[in-house]
């Protein structure tokens, strides 16, 4: 009995010994190209940054750009530098190049019938697909929200805000649908409660806009059928906030 | 009362006196009707008697204008004049170009609707660069009480309290300037315009002032302002006020280290807006529009002002219509906020001037309700808007130093 149980734990111990010694190669082959490939990009990015600071990139672009514009290269760049973007972008890919060279690494380290290699993986670099989807919806969540919100408040609709917490969530709930499809989770459940949750919002928008800026439709068809002609330089709408019978602001 | 330490308003010293009255000066004009041209040819005879004057215009002379001896005409470059509701960078640019072939000492740009100028405007603008050694003159035209609202609310009070220069229409229409003005201006004409495809606009005060030139207002009479055409007040004023922010971020060494002590202007009462007057309806109109906007955007503006801003700014979306009134130091320490906003890019910038626009309706809302439609009180207002301004210099010069003292 003593030597039976005895020798269930050796070749216990010596199967996870074996997969230790299969995975540690792996896992050293992935470190080193991680490093290797972050050391090229601080070197690339240092290089780029040089090159670019040289040729004035961050001039060049800012007097590209145009100020009113809502979206810039300068808005997304660290420390309003196009060129630390730049270079940062060149580092990160080295770094995601690195990953993926260390994955292929890792996973030549087992045999094609192993289950790791199988399922792990390929899930792993799902998983970083569905963050990477999860952020970038975040932020542009975020970014269309505001830019609605502003929108609204300056065109004085009533339901500015219910307008861009709308838009956000149509955002949100397409990336969130988008990032389980991308992990194969819930299947055909995620896309019917999605179409569902998204007709929703967008039927509850319709209706909102519908009812809230009715006046403003009505108004806007009035004014298109009454004047045939090109609008008059005095109906600009830079020059006068309203046509109501009050004074006359022209603002330019 | 402020006092202007580079610019004023002076129409003396006739022509007769010139210094500089050997060389010619260049009038480039925008695209006109056959019927225009001849007028405004006739005009700039009257204006300038005697003077050699070199006329650019894009369009052909008709056959029966009165020949001149004094008046040439040129060609214009291949880049027509833009024509729009304001001169724009290309404008200056082929306006140097011009004058530089020809050896202008004195250039006149003149913009759209110029017809309306009077010979008297023509005349007082040339003659101040011409024999007064100013080099660059800008028009001040009479204008009614809700008249250049973007000028008076926020060009005139930045670039006084700024730069130094109270010209009350920064961003010019017509305007005259030194040829030396005019290599300066092309050369910023020619930073901006190098990789840009629009038409950037140009700040010839702050230029001015940098390059410690002489300034100078004139008064030019009665004039027709352009429209800007189908573009709304929100798009505009983000491309006035960005170009603007642009160029006070670029010159911030400038104007950090100009000092001017001028004191604010002690805020006059308002006049009760009477029950029946179409300023009430306005006023309350646009309360109202403030009142929502704080409701709104106080999330957005929170990330740009101080607290101390946003309780003022939260008393006066609580303020009934007719107690409404957005003091002139709030509305300086909201734009010096704006500003360093821009600079430091605490948010999208395109979000920070979408965000400005209910801010400064509230300031036009002050604003009718102190003018009350009268021209004097209206002038007085702006007056006390440039002098708080100016009063409120050191909070934007402290927080462009030290900005993460003053976070919010």
């Amino acid at each position: 009995m003593g030597q039976q149980i005895k020798f269930a734990l050796l070749q216990s111990t010596h199967r996870v010994v074996v997969v230790l010694v299969r995975f540690l190669p792996g896992l050293l082959a992935f470190l080193l190209a991680v490093f290797v490939l972050t050391a090229i990009g601080f070197l690339l990015a240092s290089l780029v940054r040089r090159l670019l600071t040289a040729t004035r990139f961050d001039e060049r672009i800012a007097a590209s750009e145009k100020i009113s514009s809502p979206v810039n290269f300068s808005d997304w760049a660290p420390s309003n530098s196009p060129t630390l973007l730049v270079a940062r972008v060149v580092f990160w890919l080295c770094i995601l190049a690195g990953v993926a060279v260390g994955i292929s690494a890792f996973d030549a380290s087992y045999s094609a019938d192993d289950q790791v290699s199988l399922f792990v993986l390929p899930y792993l670099t799902h998983l970083l697909g569905a963050i990477l989807i999860l952020f970038t919806g975040n932020l542009l969540a975020r970014f269309l929200a505001r830019s609605v919100l502003i929108g609204a408040v300056n065109a004085q609709l009533q339901y500015a805000r219910f307008l861009s917490f709308g838009v956000k969530w149509l955002v949100l709930v397409l990336t969130a649908a988008m990032a389980l499809d991308h992990l194969h989770i819930g299947g055909t459940v995620v896309e019917l409660a999605f179409g569902i949750l998204f007709g929703g919002i967008v039927l509850t928008l319709s209706l909102a806009i519908g009812l809230g800026s009715r006046d403003l439709v009505s108004r806007s068809i009035e004014k298109s059928i009454e004047k045939p002609l090109p609008s008059r330089p005095e109906a600009s709408a830079a020059t006068e906030i309203r046509e109501t019978p009050g004074p006359k602001l022209r603002h330019f | 009362m402020s006092s202007l330490p580079i610019a004023d308003i002076s129409n003396e010293n006739p022509l007769g006196t010139a210094a500089r009255s050997a060389a010619s000066v260049l009038i480039c004009l925008p695209s006109l009707s056959a019927e225009a041209l001849q007028t405004m040819h006739e005009r700039i005879a009257a204006a300038l008697p005697g003077q050699s004057v070199l006329l650019a215009s894009p369009d052909v002379l008709p056959e029966n204008t009165p020949a001149s001896e004094t008046i040439q005409l040129v060609e214009y470059p291949a880049s027509l004049p833009h024509a729009g509701w304001a001169l724009t960078a290309s404008d200056y640019l082929g306006a140097a170009d011009l004058a530089q072939k020809h050896g202008a000492s004195t250039i006149l740009v003149l913009g759209a609707e110029t017809v309306s100028l009077s010979t008297g405007g023509l005349h007082a603008l040339v003659a101040s660069v011409l024999s007064q050694r100013v080099d660059l003159a800008l028009p001040r035209y009479q204008t009614g009480p809700h008249d250049a609202l973007v000028s008076s609310a926020l060009l005139y009070p930045l670039t006084h309290a700024l730069f130094g220069a109270g010209t009350h229409l920064p961003l010019p229409l017509d305007v005259a300037f030194s040829s030396r003005m005019a290599e300066r201006l092309a050369a910023a004409a020619r930073r901006l315009g190098s990789a840009a495809q629009s038409t950037p606009l140009l700040w010839p005060v702050a230029e001015a002032s940098v390059a410690a030139f002489v300034v100078r207002e004139v008064e030019a009479g009665e004039r027709t302002m352009p429209h800007p055409g189908d573009a709304d007040l929100n798009s505009l004023l983000a491309e006035v006020a960005g170009s603007l922010f642009t160029d006070i971020e670029a010159k911030a060494p400038f104007w950090q280290r100009s000092r001017a002590s001028i004191s604010a202007l002690p805020t006059a009462e308002p006049i009760p807006l009477g029950a029946e007057t179409e300023e009430l309806a306005e006023v309350r109109a646009m309360a109202e529009s403030f009142r929502s906007a704080y409701l709104n955007l106080q999330e957005i503006w929170s990330l740009v002002l101080p607290p101390q801003s946003l309780l003022a700014l939260k008393k006066l979306s609580l303020a009934p219509a007719e107690s409404f009134l957005m003091p002139p130091d709030l509305w300086a320490r909201v734009v010096y906020d704006f500003v360093l906003a821009y600079h430091l890019r605490t948010i999208n910038r395109g979000h920070l001037l979408g965000a400005l626009t209910p801010l400064y309706l509230a300031w036009v809302t002050s604003h009718l309700r102190r003018a009350a439609g009268d021209a004097t009180r209206s002038a007085l207002h702006v007056e006390e808007t440039a002098a708080a301004f100016a009063a409120e210099k050191p909070y934007v010069v402290a927080r462009w130093r030290w900005p993460d003292r003053f976070n919010p």
